[in-house]
């Protein structure tokens, strides 16, 4: 289908990742062992053959682009389309880094207009799912919708969520913005939405020429009544990352086979940067139990209930459990990991036990050697 | 100015049936068959070129090119998609005095003489598709060059007992080649041909031409271009190569070089960042360990579901191991499904194969006399079916 083109967030005004994005955008959080999160939503796009796709980021942007480069990993290094990276203070108009999505667009409008396409989605790129547009846009049409609106069931966390009410036909009669955690599962909002591009110039025009920034609160929520707003409910696991207790969370259940079939195999394959790692090789003493394991590691220790991203090494008599370990980290001989995030490069030498709680995972930062 | 000027143009004799891999290469072309996890044959002489910076290859393809065609693309992976050069997939051509087959390694490339001459190449590198090594194709021309070469051949020292199965170069003090015997009964030195050659351009087109107006010939560079070259006086050198490097034309020697990247002293290390081996990626998410697992000593690759035993194999992308399977020294090539209970030993398991609950393949051999058991590509083997070691199933 290529009447759709996207517009994806790379960074999240509301995240709370704190150590894990100091460094980097949202987009590219290193995620379920050889991924960034922007490659869920870039795969999906891709599949749906949604190839004009421009990515709005904020801060922090450089590892984003060194991930992405010129979109070849995702076939997206085209002559017509493909990927656009607007950097910060991409407007003539804007003084400042965007406040929200709304101001966003208003600096890109002419990129928008330009584009070929009619149809637009808009994403945040902190989502983990296997999604099918192609029957996004048919229910779409087929429902005459303004807007449709993707959705999944959750518990609401404290991270800023949307919570939907709609009717039985699928439209949007109300929603509330809560950073409220409950048990209750709800309808939620995943911040992916597909409508007419002219529609998209309109409302984000009229909207910032108020002064409204928040695509959610100015647009969802406000025009519920004169817009057509229709939800879809994603099939299969999807997952919104915005702390970094969802993030250990939602990583852990990768180690269960129907996640993984649903995030990477369901509508079609998630691609990312190609790397060229070796297999992962298995050494006299390893003992690896119910873990997900990336190319390129060295495992001469013990792993269980955990991820390794690639490149990782284990030494002899090192124990890492409950625990996810990014690329190039080493654990030396003796050392202990219980419910810990190291993030890229990190190395732990020998003799050291650490621990967090299943509640309070630790995260060890960027190239730490401790 | 612009040009298309290459200073080297690197030749890739990728043509062979490879007859001795069996049904591995019913389908499929000798070069892109699987090796390591993940890779063909075929990415070790594209890498050894990229990593050489020779950038234009010309791929010689004539048996079951459909996949191999596939699977170069447009050379991407290797880097090797360029404005200028880049990898070619030249396969049999019509001409207007009529077409042919490649009829020996010779006339492949006496056949696209045009397309080297594209290039203007001051020299060329005829590589095979069949061995796994990493060599510096670099350094060997610059030998070429400082022995003002006509002809330069790589050769590895073997051992007097394999020396009768090899193109053995007997050489002068200075490596001038002053002999060349195919297969001798009693080898005079240890210097086998690696299959590598390094031509002056000029030189091999003349000897190329010449070579097809002998209706006697059979278009070889071992049996014709080589001695013809020698018998001339032109100037021959053999290049010592040390290091890795095995011929995989066999069941035997392609099981014995996967297990070798088990071996830390084997002395082939796929995991260097200054030599890296490229390979076109699959897509496919980590690698599930399960709670029945054990692994050790192995190779596991991208996409695989282990939740049995494994020691001592190599295990491609995308194979899922169901529970309470035993597979030891084996290679499972990629997407095999093993069942529950299956028991695997000394064998290679080709792509696609899917092997049926408590099913018993191969079996312990000796080192010195191999019976590898072979399973064909998407080949099925039924529940309870027994293999015996050194059969093969289709």
């Amino acid at each position: 289908m290529n009447n759709i083109m996207s517009i994806i967030f790379a960074s999240d005004n509301e995240s709370k990742l704190n150590e894990l994005t100091l460094h980097r955008t949202t987009a590219s959080l290193p995620v379920g062992g050889r991924y960034r999160f922007i490659d869920f939503t870039l795969s999906n796009l891709v599949n749906s053959q949604i190839t004009t796709i421009g990515i709005m980021t904020k801060s922090n942007y450089s590892s984003l682009m060194d991930h992405i480069r010129m979109g070849r990993d995702w076939d997206l290094n085209r002559k017509n389309s493909g990927i656009t990276v607007f950097p910060p203070y991409a407007s003539n108009t804007s003084r400042s880094v965007s406040k929200g999505k709304i101001e966003a667009m208003y600096g890109i409008l002419d990129y928008i207009e330009k584009a070929s396409e009619d149809y637009v989605i808009v994403t945040n790129s902190n989502i983990a799912a296997n999604i099918d547009f192609d029957d996004v846009y048919n229910k779409h049409l087929e429902k005459g919708a303004d807007i449709t609106m993707l959705t999944y069931f959750a518990k609401p966390t404290t991270s800023r969520r949307v919570i939907i009410e709609s009717d039985d036909a699928g439209r949007v009669t109300g929603s509330r913005i809560t950073q409220t955690a409950s048990d209750k599962i709800e309808e939620i909002g995943l911040n992916i939405y597909l409508l007419k591009k002219s529609l998209l110039m309109d409302l984000v025009t009229n909207c910032y020429e108020r002064g409204g920034v928040d695509f959610e609160k100015n647009i969802i929520q406000q025009k519920a009544n004169e817009l057509k707003i229709y939800t879809y409910r994603v099939q299969g696991h999807a997952a919104m990352i915005d702390d970094i207790k969802t993030y250990f969370e939602e990583s852990m259940r990768l180690l269960d086979s129907k996640v993984r079939d649903d995030l990477f195999y369901a509508f079609g394959k998630i691609f990312t940067k190609v790397k060229d790692s070796v297999p992962t090789i298995y050494r006299e003493n390893a003992k690896v139990k119910n873990s997900l394991i990336a190319d390129g590691c060295d495992i001469d220790g013990v792993v269980e209930n955990s991820i390794l991203f690639r490149g990782v090494k284990v030494e002899k008599d090192a124990v890492i459990t409950n625990s996810i370990v990014m690329e190039n980290g080493h654990i030396y001989p003796n050392s202990s990991l219980n419910y810990i995030i190291t993030d890229k490069n990190v190395t732990i030498t020998e003799d050291k036990k650490i621990g967090g709680f299943e509640t309070y995972p630790l995260v060890i930062v960027k190239n730490k050697t401790i | 100015m612009f040009t298309n000027k290459k200073e080297c143009v690197a030749m890739l004799l990728a043509g062979g049936q490879g007859t001795r891999l069996y049904s591995l290469t019913r389908d499929l072309a000798k070069p892109a068959v699987s090796f390591g996890g993940k890779y063909r044959i075929i990415d070790f002489p594209l890498s050894n070129c990229i990593n050489s910076n020779i950038d234009t290859i010309g791929v010689l393809t004539q048996y079951q090119p459909f996949n191999l065609n596939q699977y170069i693309g447009n050379g991407q992976p290797w880097d090797l998609d360029r404005l200028n050069g880049g990898v070619f997939v030249l396969p049999p051509y019509m001409k207007n005095k009529g077409s042919d087959w490649y009829k020996g390694t010779a006339n492949a490339i006496y056949q696209n003489i045009q397309f080297v001459d594209k290039f203007d190449p001051e020299y060329v590198l005829i590589l095979s598709g069949d061995h796994i090594y990493k060599m510096d194709y670099s350094k060997m021309l610059d030998y070429h060059k400082e022995k003002n070469a006509d002809c330069t051949i790589a050769v590895i020292n073997v051992s007097k007992e394999e020396a009768s199965r090899f193109g053995i170069m007997n050489t002068n003090a200075d490596n001038s080649v002053y002999e060349f015997e195919e297969k001798p009964k009693n080898p005079k030195s240890t210097n086998a041909s690696m299959g590598i050659y390094i031509f002056t351009w000029e030189k091999l087109r003349k000897y190329l031409i010449e070579d097809e107006e002998d209706k006697t010939s059979s278009n070889d560079f071992g049996k014709n271009i080589i001695p013809n070259m020698l018998n001339d006086g032109q100037k021959l050198f053999a290049y010592k190569f040390e290091g890795y490097w095995k011929d995989v034309g066999t069941i035997s020697s392609l099981w014995e070089a996967n297990m070798d990247l088990l071996d830390s002293n084997s002395g082939i290390n796929l995991d260097d960042n200054n030599w890296k081996i490229y390979a076109r990626n699959t897509a496919e998410p980590p690698h599930y360990v399960g709670n029945n697992a054990q692994i050790v000593n192995s190779l596991v690759t991208e996409g695989c579901e282990i939740d049995g035993y494994i020691k001592n194999s190599v295990i491609s992308s995308g194979v899922k191991v169901g529970k309470n399977v035993v597979i030891e020294d084996c290679n499972i090539m990629p997407n095999v499904v093993i069942e529950d209970g299956a028991v695997i030993k000394y064998t290679i398991v080709g792509p696609g194969a899917r092997i049926g609950k408590n099913a018993q393949v191969g079996g312990v051999c000796d080192k010195s006399s191999l019976k590898i058991a072979v399973v064909g590509p998407d080949a099925v083997v039924a529940e309870n079916q027994v293999v015996p070691m050194g059969e093969m199933i289709d």
